[in-house]
C-alpha cells in the first residue's frame, strides 16, 4: 500500500505532473469536439452532393471531388494524413490544435458523409415527392424533411464514429502535441514508472467514452420519443 | 378568368424503353371532378404525376391557369406546386413532425404566413375532417384513414386550385375508405377541382363529372360517369369494367 501512495505522490503530485493529465485533457476534448463539427459540417456537405448526384445527375464535378476526397481520405493511415497535414500541407501554420482539428476533422467528415449519405438513402422517396409536392424546394425539403429523418435514423452510426474519432486523437503526439496521451506518456518517461501513468490515462478515456454514450442514447430516446419509429417511416 | 384550368397537349412519357404515356391530351375545367380509371400500368398514376411535375414529361405540353409549365423554370415550378394539392397512395406525412406542424410547413415556408394564423387555419381544417384532437399526435399514432384526412387537410392548407389524388384509398383498411371519401366528396361538393384515380367505382359513379379511361398510355375512352358506366363504348371498357 505505502509502494502505491509512493507511486501515486511521484507520478502525480511531485511538481504538479498532474497538470500533463489535466492539460492533456483539454486539448484532447478541443480536438476532439471541434474535429466533430467540422466533420459533421464535411459530411451533411458531401453526403448531400453525393446522394442528390446519385439521383438526379447534378454536380457532376463537385461529385467527383467528392469520390476522390472519399477514397484518398478512407484509403490512407490517420496518422499518415495526420504527419503530411502538418510538415507539409500546413507547414506553415503555427498552432498545432488548429492542425490537428483540421486533419481528424478531415478525416472523420469522410466516413460521417457516408454514415450521413446511408441516412439519406434510407428514406421513403415518398417523403420528398409529398415535400416537392407541397412547393417546397428541393433543398428546402432536404433540410426540413430528408436531412431530420436521416439523422436520427444513423445516430447510433454517427455517435460510434464519433467516439473512434475522441480515441484517435490520442496519436496527435506524432505531431508533438500533447494531449491526455502524450501526457501520460511524459509522466512515465519522467518517473520510469508504468503501470499507474497508462492506466490512469485509459481510465479516464473510457469515463469519457461511456459519458459520451449515455449522452447519445439519451438524444436517441428523446428523438424516438417523438415521431414515428425510423425504421417503418409509411406515414 | 378562363374556365380550363389545366389543357394538357400531346403528353408523352418513357420509362427507358417502356412508353407509359402515349400522347395524352386533355382540359381540366375549373370545378371539374376528372375521375381516372384503368388496368394498372395504363400510366394513370404517371399522368396525374406528371400534371404537377413530379414526373418531367419526355414532350408534350401542359398549361395550368394560362402558363406552360413543363419548360418553365424551377422557380416556376415549385409555385405552381405549392398551387396543387397532392394525396399519394401512401400518404407520405413526415413521421418527425406533428400533425399540426405537418399541416403548417409549407404555409409558413413557401407562403410565408405567420404561426399563428397558419396554425388558425389548421386547426379550422383539421376540425372540418374530425380531427382536430389529434393536432398535437405524431403521425405514427394515427390510422391509416386519419393518416389520409391529414394528408389531404395538409394540402388543402395550401389553398389549392386543383387538387390531385394518386389512389388515395388503395392502402387503407376496407372500414376506413368510407372516410376518406366522404371527405372527397364534400371537397367536389364545394366545387374543387379535382383529378382522382381510384379504384372505386362507385365513387367515380357518383362523384365524377367526367371519367376517363386510360389504356396503353392513351385516353381509351371518356364521358360522364352514365356514359363510361352505362354505356360503354369500347370492347375493351367493357371488358375493364365487367371484371371488377
Amino acid at each position: 500500500m505505502q509502494s502505491f501512495i509512493d507511486d501515486f505522490n511521484l507520478c502525480f503530485v511531485k511538481n504538479g505532473r498532474w497538470e500533463y493529465l489535466l492539460n492533456g485533457l483539454g486539448v484532447t476534448l478541443e480536438v476532439a469536439l471541434a474535429a466533430i463539427v467540422l466533420g459533421l459540417a464535411i459530411g451533411f456537405l458531401v453526403a448531400v452532393i453525393r446522394s442528390t448526384h446519385d439521383k438526379f445527375g447534378r454536380f457532376p464535378v463537385l461529385d467527383l471531388i467528392a469520390k476522390a476526397y472519399l477514397a484518398v481520405i478512407r484509403g490512407t493511415p490517420m496518422v499518415v494524413q495526420l504527419l503530411i497535414t502538418y510538415y507539409i500541407i500546413l507547414r506553415s501554420v503555427d498552432s498545432k490544435i488548429l492542425i490537428a482539428i483540421l486533419a481528424f476533422g478531415i478525416n472523420s467528415g469522410a466516413y460521417q458523409a457516408e454514415i450521413i449519405r446511408a441516412g439519406i438513402v434510407s428514406i421513403d422517396p415518398g417523403q420528398m415527392e409529398a415535400a416537392r409536392a407541397l412547393g417546397l424546394s428541393y433543398w428546402r425539403s432536404m433540410l426540413r424533411i430528408i436531412l431530420p429523418q436521416a439523422v436520427r435514423n444513423v445516430l447510433p452510426a454517427l455517435g460510434n464514429e464519433f467516439i473512434v474519432l475522441m480515441k484517435d486523437t490520442s496519436i496527435v503526439g506524432y505531431i508533438a502535441l500533447i494531449d491526455l496521451a502524450k501526457g501520460g506518456d511524459i509522466i512515465r518517461s519522467q518517473t520510469y514508472s508504468v503501470y499507474l501513468p497508462y492506466l490512469t490515462v485509459a481510465g479516464i478515456y473510457l469515463v469519457l467514452v461511456l459519458t459520451f454514450t449515455a449522452l447519445l442514447g439519451r438524444l436517441e430516446r428523446h428523438l424516438r420519443s417523438t415521431g414515428a419509429d425510423p425504421v417503418h417511416n409509411n406515414s | 378568368m378562363d374556365e380550363i384550368l389545366l389543357k394538357i397537349d400531346g403528353l408523352k412519357k418513357n420509362f427507358g424503353s417502356l412508353q407509359v404515356l402515349n400522347g395524352i391530351s386533355t382540359d381540366i375545367r375549373r370545378g371539374e371532378v376528372v375521375v381516372m380509371i384503368g388496368p394498372s400500368g395504363s400510366g394513370k398514376s404517371t399522368f396525374l404525376r406528371c400534371m404537377n411535375l413530379l414526373e418531367t414529361p419526355d414532350s408534350g405540353s401542359i398549361w395550368f391557369d394560362g402558363v406552360e409549365i413543363v419548360k418553365a423554370d424551377e422557380k416556376t415550378k415549385n409555385r405552381v406546386r405549392s398551387e396543387m394539392g397532392m394525396v399519394f397512395q401512401h400518404f407520405n406525412l413526415f413521421p418527425h413532425l406533428s400533425i399540426l406542424d405537418n399541416i403548417t410547413l409549407a404555409p409558413k415556408l413557401v407562403r410565408g404566413m405567420d404561426k399563428a394564423t397558419a396554425e388558425a387555419k389548421a386547426m379550422e381544417l383539421l376540425g372540418r375532417v374530425g380531427l382536430a384532437d389529434k393536432a398535437r399526435s405524431y403521425p405514427q399514432q394515427l390510422s391509416g384513414g386519419q393518416k389520409q384526412r391529414v394528408a389531404i387537410v395538409r394540402s388543402l392548407a395550401m389553398e389549392p386550385k386543383v387538387m390531385l389524388f394518386d389512389e388515395p384509398t388503395s392502402a387503407l383498411d376496407p372500414e376506413m375508405v368510407g372516410e376518406v371519401l366522404d371527405v372527397m366528396k364534400e371537397l367536389a361538393a364545394n366545387k374543387m377541382t379535382m383529378v382522382v384515380v381510384t379504384h372505386e367505382m362507385r365513387f367515380a359513379r357518383d362523384v365524377a363529372s367526367r371519367v376517363l379511361f386510360l389504356e396503353g398510355g392513351r385516353i381509351a375512352e371518356e364521358g360522364t360517369s352514365e356514359q363510361v358506366f352505362g354505356a360503354p363504348k369500347s370492347e375493351r371498357l367493357k371488358l375493364f369494367l365487367g371484371k371488377l
